[in-house]
């Protein structure tokens, strides 16, 4: 049963459910014949790593999500994982990872999602994949956005206040370049 | 050279950046894994610290 997840894509879109984006693209890539699907059910899209290319999917916050995922031949020893870039120079924070011994060459699941609202909308991030097993490697990404508004999340109106607060303070500090140098007497 | 005016605008200009950065992606203008994400609190970091010493000269000057 571990076949989708042998597929980096399948676990690309494991992590759609998981990060529960809206807006996505995908890309995939690979030696070993790795294609991967996923169905968003209340969404009722089907998006196809293989297909789909720069489209922009949009995502629900919440959402079902079945999917599937195959390799072209038994894999044997594979591993692989999924992680979100984040800017330079943070690199990567790992989601998931597998690992395993198989001849399965496919696999397919459903998989709920529910976002908490601490998670931003709109923000537009990119969860990479990748796979290995004994007949090559697979590696995809998708750019995911979570659907809604900035506001969704009290992290944006944090940050706001953050952005004003410090400004001020900046502001406070530098004040004395706004006013005119008095010229010295000698 | 009033070092502590130095280390007090670089400092806050460091956490407005910052925070301007996190606006930025949080409004969807710049992705999450944008180097725009990593330059801007620097760029602040720098700037800050040159205006405060260029503040700091102008009041010696007076």
């Amino acid at each position: 049963m571990n076949g989708i997840r042998m597929c980096a894509a399948g676990a690309l879109f494991g992590l759609l459910v998981a990060g529960g984006a809206p807006t996505a693209t995908a890309e995939l890539e690979g030696t070993n014949g790795c294609q991967a699907s996923g169905a968003f059910l209340d969404g009722g899209f089907t998006v196809d790593a293989a297909t789909i290319g720069d489209d922009l999917v949009t995502v629900l916050r919440s959402d079902t999500v079945a999917w599937q995922g195959s390799v072209a031949a038994p894999p044997g020893e594979y591993s692989g994982s999924i992680s979100v870039e984040l800017p330079p120079p943070f690199g990567d924070v790992e989601i998931d990872s597998w690992s395993g011994d198989s001849q399965s060459t496919s696999n397919e699941g459903v998989r709920e999602y529910d976002l908490p609202s601490l998670v931003p909308a709109g923000v537009e991030f990119e969860v990479v994949g990748s796979h290995t097993d004994q007949n090559g490697t697979c590696s995809g990404y998708v750019r995911m956005e979570v659907e809604g508004g900035a506001f969704d999340s009290p992290l944006t109106a944090i940050s706001l206040v953050g952005t004003v607060a410090t400004g001020a303070g900046l502001a406070a500090m530098l004040r004395p370049l706004l006013r005119p140098v008095p010229k010295k007497v000698v | 050279m009033n070092v502590g005016r130095i280390i007090g605008t670089a400092v806050l200009g460091f956490l407005f950046f910052l925070f301007l950065a996190v606006d930025l992606v949080l409004f969807g203008i710049v992705a999450l894994n944008s180097v725009l994400v990593t330059l801007l609190p620097v760029l602040g970091l720098i700037a800050g610290a040159v205006l405060g010493g260029i503040v700091g000269r102008r009041r010696a000057d007076v």
